[in-house]
């Protein structure tokens, strides 16, 4: 639900400007006609993706008789009961804070390991550079079902079985092969010229990523960052693979969510539900507004000449 | 400030590419030494092996008097201008400027100090609290330059710094080139593949093809005397021309021209003698020719040559002259490579003329007001012909070629 309500805003944002560039090849009258389908279809397609928000944010002012009567009927009176349910019994407000714990420190670990190995793979050159690269990015066909049996065993072994540190370790392993697969293709663009110059000017190897060549990649940094927080925050099935039944305290969102349907049966509490889904969409839509306005493009420019 | 010493210095690229071949280089403390040539010639991989930004496959190379092979760059003590600026762009220009002191562990008041002084120099001041996306490209290559100045280093390592910049501001900036080298007087080695800015600004000029080292001199030295056919085609604007002509007792055929040779040419260029009844390769500096209408007074030596002029272009002082002779193009190797380098990448630069013919060029005041499709009677100062043997390409009775 919340993964089809999130990511075709992303696939929105880049529509505009290619058809825009596509537009400028053909002759006018070709460029009216196609700006305005893609308008349209645009229109559609935001109608598509925040319709299903707003009837889930509007569900959870409703009772259940209301949900299951007429659809599209407005709620009758707007109070805050589903909500106090779903926070206080569900224990949603638990859950959403081990969310976010796992996933911040999740996605820092990956941010900080993926930049520094998609750094080195990009811009250095030693044996064995390339067959490293590779077996990254071929983590990323690997479907996560068939390692989900020996992943158990291992973080069992570990000691690590329902533990955060566990699931933290597991979601950097997770993510890593896509952001060092997409950081790779950015560092390769940024001007090698520039961390020559930090050389000369004395920089170590590391100081010159961390200082010189991390600002330069904020763009990607960020566009990436999003990347793995919505992912990290909407995985569902590590966690209950990871953080099993007898350690329900340490439970992430997704669970919670879950088991407000799960366990009720016949008796589910649909609005405490909804409300349960439209706390766990909130944060996520702030990350993006707050992370979307960081990515500016151009931000090596004045670099070189 | 050191001086740099090259020494049999070699680059051998992945795949046995020689960039650089047994480049020997003595680099004095507080000169200005351009390296120029074509591109590919090896100069920038010359450049970045003493910076240390290259492994060096052979030789030595030493700043002062140590042997920097295997010390990083940043133990060299030297500072690089980089043709793309290359500045950090999420740094003000203060802040670009003062970085290396920074890493240096500089006192702060020093790293003031030093940041105000170059920006005073360089016209930054009004700058300072900028980031480099809100400077021009001028303003960029300036900021380029402080970060160099503020260091103090004991060699400035600049390649094409100016090459970005459009041409007016590119000549402005050559001037301030040199009033800075005159003032901080640090050894400097510049690289470009402009020989304006090489003659310009060097005080010696090194002059590379092909990773090899052709001549080293100071400018007017490579301009008068050069050592071979292609630093003489390469140095001067417009180009030399160049004919292969037999050399008789008191003079030269080509085409359908006869110019006599002044008895002292033979006892300045030992050797030439040697040559008589051969067949050798003339060149002639586009300056040395005149329009024999506005050249009175000076006849001694000059030899008439009548042309018919194809094209001309007009400088406002002076007049280049475009015209054809009777003889094919000289087809040495090094002519050739001159040819392809004038064209850029193109393989076909220049109008096939066909008929056996070569376009020369004739620089003469332009009092002469000469039109295309006239004909005109220029003359040639005879004293100052350029002979080159045609196997070798090199300059007969140069005294680099006598001793060897």
């Amino acid at each position: 639900m919340m993964k089809t309500s999130n990511r075709p805003d992303a696939s929105a944002r880049s529509r505009p400007s290619q058809s825009r560039r596509r537009g400028h090849r053909s002759p006018k009258s070709d460029v009216k006609v196609f700006s305005n389908l893609s308008h349209v279809a645009l229109a559609v397609w935001a109608l598509l993706v925040i319709l299903p928000i707003l009837w889930t944010f509007l569900a959870s002012f409703k009772t259940n008789t209301e949900i299951f009567g007429d659809p599209l009927a407005l709620p009758e009176n707007y109070g805050w009961d589903a909500w106090g349910r779903a926070w206080e019994k569900a224990r949603i407000g638990e859950y959403m804070l081990n969310s976010i714990i796992v996933v911040f420190f999740g996605t820092a670990g990956t941010m900080l390991l993926g930049s520094m190995a998609a750094y080195v793979l990009a811009r250095y050159r030693f044996p064995g550079n390339r067959l490293i690269y590779l077996m990254f990015v071929s983590g990323l066909t690997f479907p996560i079902f068939l390692a989900l049996v020996p992943l158990f065993l291992i973080v069992n072994n570990l000691g690590l079985l329902g533990t955060h540190t566990g699931l933290v370790l597991v979601y950097i392993a997770y993510s890593l092969p896509f952001t060092v697969f997409f950081l790779a293709a950015f560092f390769k663009t940024l001007p090698t010229s520039v961390a020559e110059a930090a050389m000369m000017d004395g920089c170590s190897h590391t100081r010159t990523f961390f200082q010189i060549m991390l600002p330069m990649a904020k763009p990607g940094m960020i566009s990436i960052t999003i990347f793995n927080v919505l992912g990290q925050w909407n995985q569902y099935l590590l966690p209950i693979v990871l953080l099993p039944g007898n350690v329900q305290d340490k439970w992430v969102l997704t669970q919670g969510i879950a088991n407000i349907s799960t366990n009720a049966g016949y008796e589910a509490d649909w609005p405490g539900l909804f409300a349960a889904l439209s706390m766990a969409i909130i944060p996520m839509i702030v990350v993006y507004v707050i992370f979307q306005r960081q990515i500016q493009s151009g931000l090596t420019s004045g670099a070189i000449k | 400030m050191a001086s740099i010493v090259l020494r049999g210095v070699d680059k051998i690229y992945a795949g046995g590419v020689k960039a650089v071949n047994g480049l020997d280089l003595e680099i004095k403390d507080g000169e200005f030494m351009v390296l120029v040539g074509p591109s590919g010639c090896g100069k920038s991989t010359a450049l970045r092996m003493i910076a240390g930004l290259e492994d060096i496959s052979g030789g030595e190379i030493h700043i002062g008097d140590k042997v920097v092979n295997h010390l990083p760059p940043k133990d060299r003590d030297i500072a690089m201008v980089f043709q793309n600026y290359a500045l950090y762009p999420h740094m003000t220009v203060e802040e670009n400027l003062a970085f290396g002191l920074k890493l240096r562990k500089m006192p702060k008041a020093e790293i003031q100090r030093r940041v105000v002084e170059a920006a005073n120099m360089l016209g930054l001041e009004g700058y300072l609290k900028r980031k480099p996306a809100a400077l021009s490209g001028g303003q960029r290559q300036r900021v380029a330059m402080g970060r160099a100045i503020v260091r103090e280093p004991r060699a400035f390592l600049m390649d094409e710094p100016l090459s970005n910049l459009d041409a007016k501001l590119r000549v402005s900036m050559r001037a301030s080139l040199n009033q800075l080298h005159e003032r901080l007087g640090v050894t400097t080695v510049y690289v470009t593949h402009d020989q304006v800015e090489a003659m310009t600004l060097g005080d010696r000029v090194c002059v590379l093809k092909d990773g090899v080292l052709q001549q080293v001199d100071t400018p007017q030295n490579l301009f008068d005397r050069p050592v071979n056919l292609f630093v003489a085609g390469f140095m001067g604007s417009p180009a030399m021309n160049f004919v292969t002509a037999d050399l008789v007792r008191d003079g030269i055929a080509f085409a359908n021209y006869r110019l006599p040779i002044p008895a002292s040419t033979f006892t300045d260029k030992p050797g030439l003698g040697d040559y008589i009844g051969r067949k050798l390769i003339v060149g002639v500096r586009p300056s040395d020719f005149e329009d024999a209408r506005s050249a009175n007074g000076h006849n001694e030596g000059w030899a008439r040559i009548p042309v018919r002029v194809s094209v001309t272009e007009e400088l406002g002082s002076e007049i280049n002259v475009l015209f054809t002779i009777d003889a094919p193009p000289v087809m040495h190797k090094d002519a050739l490579a001159l040819a392809q380098d004038a064209a850029g990448d193109e393989a076909d630069g220049s109008l096939p003329l066909g008929g056996g013919k070569s376009l020369w060029t004739a620089r003469v005041n332009s009092r002469s007001q000469v039109r295309p499709n006239q004909d005109l009677e220029l003359v040639v100062d005879t004293h100052n012909l350029h002979f080159f043997d045609p196997e070798s390409g090199l300059a007969i009775g140069h005294p680099a070629n006598v001793r060897g």
